[in-house]
């Protein structure tokens, strides 16, 4: 049992965190519409295919490793096109050829938000994306899109490309059953979710060092203080709890997916809570467009929208079972149930 | 990282599960008095006499000397089998004095204290706060001078959990005249039975009296019971309250989950007076699930403050905020729960057995208060986690 990271998930975490501050400052967000994905960078350096299968050309790391590459990832609210891509290529393992295009970056993947009954689709990322990928409980389908028919539309997060189009832009290439690409999608979205939290209270918490009113920093006041802190307590329990998530989805362990949901609520509860505090502490400069909380803020209303609604979340939390059938969890067909695993009972 | 357990621990796990089974009073304990006192040195004893006394102590000191791990295993099977409860009159020996005086005390003490502690002989009672020294302990008035081989004691202290029943006290005194704030203070061993002292019940809003207000009118102590040195009280009070927040708390921690899957077994059959069940009830649905994953988040903080322990890390300020995680929860658990109840929420008429919810729903509030006030725990998150600049 050991809840910290071990030697060589920390450098891996380091790795992530020094190509991606430095490759990736927020500043870059500012007036930039739509954020390059720059798949190729991220191909080259590893990261597309870190927990891919060796067989793949991957590095046949496991989920912690791309928990911790995420939760970097989501610090400097970066790509969400390299969520889409990393998906997809465990969505499409068994397709030799289709996961080698992918893990080199070679054709960019969107993900579907939402498809109605009358066949109307959402997506985030460019139309000219050659993929869609949609990912649910039961399982994952990996779509060529055709999207010379969609359009796009603005996006409070101007730093993604959404559209809306038909349904008859996607034909169906791979489907997977089973929830395993789903609960690696709410490990990687809680991981960028609190990278968000965590940088939202990074950044509040060095400006209340250098502003100064009524002659002291707002950091020696109370009524900023004491907010900080509980930022602080919001991160760090989903800090602990998404650790633990993702070592047990990584093990298999039966009750991963009452582990994930929570991960995912309280990762959610972080990013919005110390979005929403970190404008409101900064003051007048926290709504202008120049400062960068606003990106933080705008990342995280993306984010938390993504991968179905804390309603199931709650659900499986609960005991209770998903309307569209039973959640199973992918290896060993174990019943979602509010039983911890590791105690024998 | 990973989550499992090595043989030993799950041979661990068994042992003192089929233990708790067979052992476990089947009484629950009396509400107050003598008899909850009773209760809990008896339990006390049946650990003692089967092995099970002194989980975090030395092996030389009588202990188990178990690791971090096999004390949440413990304190897991402890919540799963409805052991008594451990925060009890037992508490302050077993989790303060004891281990002060493993870290401070002389062998005398040791020899003598000690196995009273770990059998239930001796109960503990502590005397840091006064009426006008909480959350700013260090401005503590109660005074002692020598006279001979002797401290000679006047002064109050407050919030004397169980002084009534206690047969000695963890006492902090200023002995230096005229010296201010963490200097000229001294801990020692107060005997409960000494000429002088006055213990008065306070009636808390739950209707009973199990704290106090303690009266030292020349109250005379053998210099001899002095824990460290005469002085440098507050150096050997800090060795208690750091280990109260690293694992003092681990028991209480883990019960929450238990209560935690018994809310929403409550809400799945309790109705609301709109006539839907509880658990159907979205805003109380969504809050119960909120609260279930803070209480995993809970558990898994615990796992990674001992990881980082055992990676030779201090949990330092992580105490903190586990004590407002844990606090917060607790408190949002037994409100959920009372709006629940409807009207079978107020019959509550001062006994906690008869109406444990009520109980703890009022309980919330001396949990977020007691130990250091949620208010202070956020000072010390924000001094010493986020390094912001000093209020004070």
């Amino acid at each position: 049992m050991l809840l910290a990271l071990d030697a060589n998930e920390q450098a891996i975490a380091d790795a992530a965190a020094a190509f991606l501050a430095t490759e990736f400052p927020l500043q870059r967000l500012h007036g930039a519409h739509n954020d390059a994905n720059r798949l190729g960078e991220f191909s080259a350096l590893g990261w597309l295919g870190l927990s891919a299968p060796e067989a793949l050309g991957g590095s046949g790391l496991g989920m912690v490793e791309e928990m911790l590459f995420f939760l970097q990832l989501g610090r400097v609210a970066g790509p969400v096109g390299v969520l889409g891509q990393i998906l997809a290529v465990s969505t499409a393992r068994d397709h030799r050829d289709l996961c080698t295009a992918l893990l080199a970056g070679a054709a960019s993947v969107a993900l579907l938000v939402e498809h109605t009954a009358d066949g109307t689709i959402r997506f985030i990322g460019a139309a000219d994306c050659r993929y869609a990928l949609a990912v649910a409980p039961g399982g994952a389908s990996l779509f060529e899109l055709n999207g010379s028919e969609c359009a796009e539309v603005p996006c409070l997060d101007r730093s993604v490309s959404m559209c809306i189009g038909r349904d008859s832009a996607l034909s169906r290439l791979v489907h997977v059953e089973g929830d395993g690409v789903w609960c690696r999608a709410l490990v990687d979205v809680s991981a960028m979710l609190l990278g968000i939290a965590e940088r939202a209270l990074d950044m509040i918490v060095a400006y209340a060092k250098e502003r100064h009113t009524f002659g002291r920093p707002i950091g020696a006041y109370q009524a900023v203080r004491h907010p900080c802190a509980d930022m602080a307590v919001r991160v760090e329990a989903a800090r602990c709890q998404l650790f633990y998530a993702a070592t047990a989805l990584k093990e298999q362990q039966p009750d991963a997916i009452m582990q994930i949901d929570a991960a995912r609520l309280l990762a959610e509860r972080a990013a919005k809570a110390n979005t929403d505090a970190n404008i409101q502490l900064h003051g007048g400069i926290g709504v202008t467009d120049e400062f960068s909380a606003h990106l933080l803020l705008k990342r995280a209303n993306l984010l938390w929208r993504l991968f179905g609604s804390p309603r199931q979340s709650m659900q499986s939390l609960l005991g209770l079972r998903f309307e569209s059938g039973v959640v199973t969890c992918a290896k060993n067909g174990s019943k979602a149930s509010g039983v911890i695993a590791g105690e024998g009972r | 990282m990973d989550l499992h357990y090595s043989e030993a621990d799950r041979e661990f796990r068994e042992r003192a599960r089929a233990w708790l089974k067979d052992n476990i009073p089947q009484a629950p304990r009396p509400v107050a008095g003598e008899a909850g006192a009773r209760f809990d040195r008896d339990w006390q004893r049946k650990l003692y006499e089967h092995g099970w006394a002194g989980l975090n102590w030395p092996l030389a000191y009588g202990g188990l000397g178990l690791s971090a791990l096999q004390q949440v295993i413990w304190y897991e099977e402890c919540a799963r089998a409805g052991a008594p409860h451990y925060i009890n009159t037992t508490y302050v020996a077993l989790m303060h004095a004891g281990p002060t005086i493993i870290a401070c005390g002389t062998e005398d003490q040791k020899a003598f204290h000690l196995p009273r502690i770990l059998s239930g002989e001796s109960l503990w009672c502590q005397g840091f706060s006064e009426p006008n020294a909480g959350s700013d302990l260090a401005s503590l008035k109660t005074a002692a001078v020598v006279d001979g081989d002797e401290l000679v004691v006047n002064g109050t202290k407050t919030w004397t959990t169980d002084g009534q029943h206690a047969d000695f006290q963890e006492l902090l005194i200023r002995t230096t005249p005229g010296s201010e704030r963490h200097r000229g203070l001294t801990w020692v061993i107060c005997d409960m039975r000494a000429p002088g002292i006055t213990v008065r019940p306070i009636r808390t809003m739950m209707g009973d009296a199990h704290i106090n207000t303690t009266f030292y009118d020349n109250v005379r102590i053998p210099l001899a019971n002095v824990v460290g040195e005469i002085g440098s009280g507050w150096k050997t009070a800090m060795s208690t309250l750091a280990f109260e927040r690293g694992t003092g708390f681990i028991g209480d921690q883990l019960a929450l989950y238990e209560r935690v899957n018994q809310a929403i077994a409550l809400a799945g059959k309790t109705r609301l007076a709109s006539g839907t069940l509880a658990i159907d009830d979205s805003d109380i649905a969504g809050r119960l699930a909120l609260i279930k994953a803070d209480t995993l988040a809970i558990r898994a903080m615990t796992f990674a403050q001992i990881s980082e322990i055992h990676q030779g890390g201090n949990p330092g300020p992580k105490g903190s905020v586990m004590k407002l995680l844990v606090t917060s929860t607790a408190k949002a658990l037994s409100h959920l729960v009372a709006e629940m109840l409807g009207w079978e929420f107020m019959e509550y008429g001062g006994n906690r057995n008869d109406h444990p919810l009520t109980y703890d729903y009022l309980w919330s509030w001396v949990y977020t208060i007691a130990g250091g006030t949620s208010e202070i725990q956020r000072e010390i998150i924000a001094d010493q986690l986020l390094d912001l600049p000093r209020a004070r």
